[in-house]
């Protein structure tokens, strides 16, 4: 198996659609699910994202960008009805955990490990999710986020900290 | 970083589940469909349908504002010049009570309270992509009559929505 981080880069230059989509839609597809309440809207949001964002720019140069452009069209998604909807989504996102990131094969350590990345604060685990699971840069996640480097940099760890915690012996 | 080498090697074991097939189709038609949709989908609001709209609602609500009240002074305004014009009949003159009844703009402040960033747009037309900013205001104006020493502020919320162009790649 190559290794990621090499697939990234032949991906970011890559000027093949399909092998750019294939390598980034896992990723791409729980980053958005932070925010929807399905996985048919999370794939709506990374369809209508990726297809803007590869009409304007034929390449996954600046991945910072393509985040940028999925939260995007995420918060478009649960704005775009009516304000009650956005209400409803932004208490969603602020109170009740969004919905779980859903990995393969989760065993038992694995779901305990998922469960407390949902109970991890929103900003933590968008950094988080994009650091770990889509290989971005604290410069990428700056930019995506509109947040500084050092921000991402400092959300990140206080996330890993937080799951340390959380997952201690009790 | 080193205390958290464990934790992110746990979490990178942890692999995003695989999207289902309908989302390559998807993306597949949209990307290589003969009949391609528009550049600019319809939930993607456009700069001259938008920012104008609120700035003219806000500007036409305050100048209704100040048009009634100011209207209402001058309809308020006659009744104690007429008590005292029982007793002072130079004082109720046309020109007198035209006088008394002029305002004039002392003060105009905006205080902008909350600012929201709403993501990135690709316009129609545009050559990259523009990040659409959000701000609500209070706009106060303020009006002083020096004859008689009062004064009249209007207030009003407003809304303003900005594209900033991202700077290129």
């Amino acid at each position: 198996m190559k290794d990621r981080k090499e697939v990234m880069e032949n991906v970011a230059t890559h000027e093949n659609w399909k092998t750019c989509f294939s390598e980034l839609a896992p990723g791409l597809v729980l980053f958005a699910r932070q925010w929807v309440r399905s996985g048919a809207d999370a794939e709506d949001v990374v369809q209508d994202a990726f297809v803007r964002f590869w009409r304007q720019n034929r390449n996954v140069d600046n991945r910072g960008l393509l985040y940028a452009t999925v939260r995007s069209a995420a918060l478009d998604l649960i704005r775009k009805d009516s304000r009650r909807a956005r209400r409803e989504a932004e208490a969603y996102s602020d109170t009740v955990q969004a919905i779980e990131p859903q990995f393969e094969g989760e065993d038992d350590s694995q779901r305990l490990l998922a469960g407390a990345i949902n109970r991890l604060p929103h900003e933590q685990r968008e950094v988080l999710v994009m650091k770990i699971w889509n290989d971005l840069t604290f410069a990428e996640i700056g930019e995506g986020l509109g947040i500084s480097q050092n921000t991402a940099a400092s959300r990140y760890r206080y996330a890993l900290a937080a799951l340390k915690k959380d997952l201690l012996p009790q | 970083m080193n205390d958290f080498s464990e934790i992110e090697n746990e979490l990178r074991v942890l692999r995003p589940a695989q999207p289902s097939a309908r989302l390559l189709e998807s993306v597949a038609r949209e990307l290589e469909g003969p009949a391609k949709r528009a550049e600019a989908p319809g939930n993607v609001i456009q700069p001259n349908r938008f920012g104008l709209g609120w700035l003219s609602l806000g500007l036409g609500l305050a100048a209704a504002a100040a048009w009634l009240l100011l209207a209402r002074v001058n309809h308020l305004d006659p009744t104690p010049s007429q008590t005292v014009a029982t007793g002072s009949p130079a004082s109720s003159t046309p020109a007198a009570r035209l006088n008394s009844s002029q305002f004039i703009p002392a003060g105009a402040s905006r205080v902008v309270y909350h600012t929201q960033d709403e993501g990135l747009l690709f316009p129609r037309g545009s050559g990259g992509p523009v990040r659409r900013v959000r701000s609500r205001a209070r706009e106060s104006l303020q009006w002083h009559n020096p004859e008689t020493g009062a004064s009249l502020r209007v207030s009003y919320p407003s809304e303003e929505v900005q594209f900033i162009p991202v700077p290129g790649q």
